[in-house]
């Protein structure tokens, strides 16, 4: 990184002494000036009925707890998520920009769909602050009120489900719904296989549903999982992520048998099969860049239970103006890095405003067995 | 030897002339020349063909995606394309109908039906083109609104006042024949007053029905009127002028801030030609920094318009904010563009020099009884019923509608083959 040139830290100071310690993490005169300022309005705020001595004393422990590194959004307490404004506390990932963008284009093109079932269902793991099924609500009750939804979010932190509950009841007191949606968070891990002998003290995703009754169909699966490889969590992320947010929301878990890049993709396999599960019709995974998204969409090809598969870019409702437009015969929508893998079935192609496209494959007569099967196929919908 | 007799110059000049002398009005001549033939400019044919270009691609655009600026134009160009389908249509009948009257080998039967066919073809196709040109001709970006009249008496002074005031009450008869609401704006009196029946300073009419502006932009000009005014004591006629001024009025009402899904208002912008730009995370992005940036910024690429907002920590609001500042610019920059252009019509009418007589677009003859039109040359004899917002006035305002639109014509083509060069 570039130093930070005495000019610029001489011109600062003319403008305001407290700039200097932002130029640290902000390096932009222009970003240490806005975040000044938000800062001077929080402590306002906080200290307001107090006089200016104790308020200016906070602001400059808050400047310098920032120049330190630790992130706005936890000295302020909170972070924009969509139009939402959701609450962050250290230990919890913050919100990303990026997520809000998809998250919102998803659930735009969800709610232009015609048809919709009465209840929809919408998963999320390894939710965090809660804030992708909030911001799904938010943008899916702005239009549509004939839809009734039910949101699950599911982490394997105490603190990010005690957070996510903290923000549900937030945003519905601020936002005063008048729908008769159900949102919950629950605490489970999400990698544990259900199949698996279960003596880890976390339940498995499977045993969660079960215990806090919650239905076993969903008909979209969102989810935000840590994907930083241990080479890249080094290599490419800010030292302000590195020494204030979770490693456990960033890095998956260690694995000594693991490669590099097969430890930042732990996560996917595990998702994909629940998504086979739950009987998902919308998948949209986060992921860290191009590459990884390759290999997830190749996944998800290769678990030969999705008619569809994109990659979305940072900003999906921007045209795509940069290479690659296609992806090994996957299509690459949006600007910006790629973020997003996103998977359907054909009952879910509708919703997303996809041409329904038949399976062209004729499979040979060998394959078929003579032994009579049972395939028990649950209808799509249980009664609650 | 012989002699050739001694001829007067101004006999021998006579022979060099025709013997009867076509009187005609050279100034009005123009009615008559053009779009009456069945002949088409080419100029205007290949701008009609490549309107029905442009009409089948936006037709192909909207069944993909609805877009409300290529709905509206592909409405302008419905009557453009149909009437070009028909017009081809006459023209190819009537390419067959002559090469089998020119056919030698054509049955003695069938030839004399071709050639009654023949006439009936000619009229349509002369038809089709008169209506092509029209459908053609570019429609006023003000006609649809209402309009407001203004009169002035000019030279001539009482006389010039009271025939300003004849002149509003034939307006307003006009308008009450045709079921225009029309309301007087302003009415002042030669002496300050607002009294009527007294010579007028000014009055201002306005007339409120859509489509008002059109149909009474051919009024603007300098009326001429000759007769023995009531205040003349020795018999004599007298030329005044009284100009008459029509400007498009615009309601404010009508283009306010809660209308911007509306292409008419000016707060309308379309989100196709916006480019938006969000600050983006260097780097890696996603879960691998945590930014704070939330700047937003919105170029207009037509104008080039450029508005940037990072007040808030919410991109969204930064966003929304962007868009009211980029709406309201932009309605500024149209409105002060839209002043300009009421501005150029107010000098283009009425010129303080052209005032006069000379300039006149009208004429009111008490003597003959009779009114011309200058411009299109139509000369009418039933001043009362003209006086009296009659039919006979539609009949003047419709000469001169015609010829306007026929300068529009040749304005088109001249500029479409500059276009060419």
């Amino acid at each position: 990184m570039p130093r930070i040139s005495n000019a610029l830290i001489r011109h600062a100071r003319s403008i305001d002494k407290l700039l200097p310690p932002l130029l640290r993490p902000c390096r932009e005169l222009r970003a240490a000036q806005n975040e000044l300022r938000w800062l001077r309005e929080h402590a306002a705020k906080v200290a307001s009925t107090r006089n200016a001595k104790v308020r200016d004393t906070l602001l400059r422990n808050l400047v310098l707890e920032r120049a330190k590194g630790k992130p706005l959004q936890y000295l302020l307490g909170s972070e924009y998520f969509g139009d939402l404004q959701i609450t962050c506390r250290p230990g919890v990932l913050i919100p990303r920009q990026e997520t809000a963008a998809s998250v919102a284009y998803l659930a735009r093109l969800v709610r232009q769909a015609e048809e919709l079932p009465p209840e929809l269902r919408v998963l999320d793991l390894c939710t965090g602050t809660g804030c992708i099924p909030l911001l799904f609500h938010d943008e899916l009750a702005a239009t549509r009120k004939d839809v009734r939804s039910r949101y699950l979010g599911i982490d394997i932190s105490r603190d990010a489900v005690h957070l996510a509950h903290y923000n549900l009841q937030k945003v519905w007191r601020q936002k005063a719904y008048a729908d008769k949606s159900v949102t919950a968070f629950v605490q489970a891990d999400v990698l544990i296989d259900p199949f698996d002998d279960q003596n880890a003290g976390m339940p498995c995703f499977k045993a969660a549903l079960n215990h806090y009754r919650q239905p076993p169909f969903w008909d979209i699966l969102i989810s935000n999982p840590p994907y930083i490889s241990p080479s890249g969590y080094w290599s490419t992320t800010t030292r302000s992520v590195r020494l204030f947010e979770p490693e456990l929301a960033l890095l998956p878990p260690p694995n000594p048998d693991a490669s590099d890049t097969e430890r930042g993709d732990v996560f996917y396999p595990r998702l994909l099969s629940i998504a086979q599960h739950v009987e998902a019709k919308v998948v949209l995974l986060e992921v860290a860049d191009l590459d990884q998204a390759h290999r997830v969409a190749r996944l998800a090809q290769d678990a030969d239970f999705f008619d569809g598969i994109e990659v979305w870019r940072d900003w999906p409702d921007q045209p795509n103006d940069a290479e690659p437009v296609e992806l090994d015969g996957f299509p690459v929508i949006g600007q910006g890095n790629g973020r997003y893998v996103l998977c359907w079935r054909a009952q879910g192609a509708p919703w997303l405003g996809k041409d329904v496209v038949a399976k062209a494959e004729t499979e040979p007569l060998s394959h078929y067995s003579l032994q009579p099967t049972f395939i028990y196929r649950p209808p799509s919908k249980i009664p609650l | 030897m012989t002699v050739a007799p001694w001829i007067c110059r101004s006999c021998l000049s006579r022979i060099s002339r025709p013997l009867i002398r076509q009187r005609l009005r050279y100034q009005s001549t123009a009615a008559c020349k053009v779009s009456t033939s069945e002949s088409i400019s080419p100029a205007l044919l290949a701008r009609a063909r490549s309107i029905a270009r442009e009409h089948k691609g936006l037709a192909d655009k909207l069944a993909n995606g609805f877009d409300a600026r290529s709905a509206k134009k592909l409405g302008e160009h419905g009557g453009v394309v149909s009437t070009l389908k028909e017009w081809e249509k006459a023209n190819e009948s009537l390419r067959e109908l002559t090469s089998l009257i020119h056919d030698p080998t054509t049955d003695p039967e069938l030839l004399s039906l071709a050639s009654e066919d023949l006439a009936t073809t000619r009229t349509q196709l002369a038809d089709a083109s008169q209506s092509l040109t029209t459908s053609l001709v570019p429609v006023h970006p003000f006609a649809h609104l209402p309009c407001l009249i203004e009169l002035r008496p000019g030279a001539g002074g009482s006389e010039a006042a009271i025939f300003a005031g004849d002149l509003l009450r034939m307006y307003q008869a006009f308008c009450n024949r045709n079921n225009f609401r029309a309301t007087l704006l302003k009415y002042e009196n030669a002496d300050g007053t607002t009294e009527a029946g007294v010579p007028l300073s000014e009055a201002i009419l306005e007339v409120e029905s859509g489509g008002a502006y059109g149909l009474f932009r051919c009024e603007a000009g300098v009326h001429r009127v000759q007769r023995v005014p009531a205040t003349e004591t020795k018999g004599r006629t007298h030329t005044s002028a009284v100009s008459v001024l029509v400007l498009p009025s615009v309601q404010e009402n009508s283009l306010g801030e809660e209308d911007f899904e509306d292409p008419e208002s000016d707060y309308y912008i379309d989100p196709k030609e916006v480019r938006v730009d969000v600050m983006r995370a260097r780097g890696a992005g996603g879960q691998h920094v945590n930014t704070t940036e939330s700047a937003v910024r919105l170029t207009h690429m037509p104008t080039n318009t450029v508005v940037a907002i990072q007040d808030a920590r919410s991109q969204p609001k930064n966003k929304e904010k962007a868009w009211r500042l980029l709406r309201s610019r932009l309605a500024q920059a149209r409105r002060e563009k839209r002043e300009e252009e009421m501005a150029a019509i107010r000098r283009s009418v009425v010129g303080v020099a052209k005032m006069g007589r000379g300039d006149k677009v009208r004429t009111y003859n008490w003597g003959q009884q009779r009114v011309t039109d200058h411009r299109s040359g139509t000369t009418v004899h039933d001043l009362d019923d003209v006086m009296e917002g009659g039919q006979t006035l539609d009949k003047v305002m419709e000469s001169v509608r015609s010829w306007l639109m026929e300068r529009d014509v040749e304005a088109m083509i001249a500029e479409e083959t500059d276009a060419k060069k």
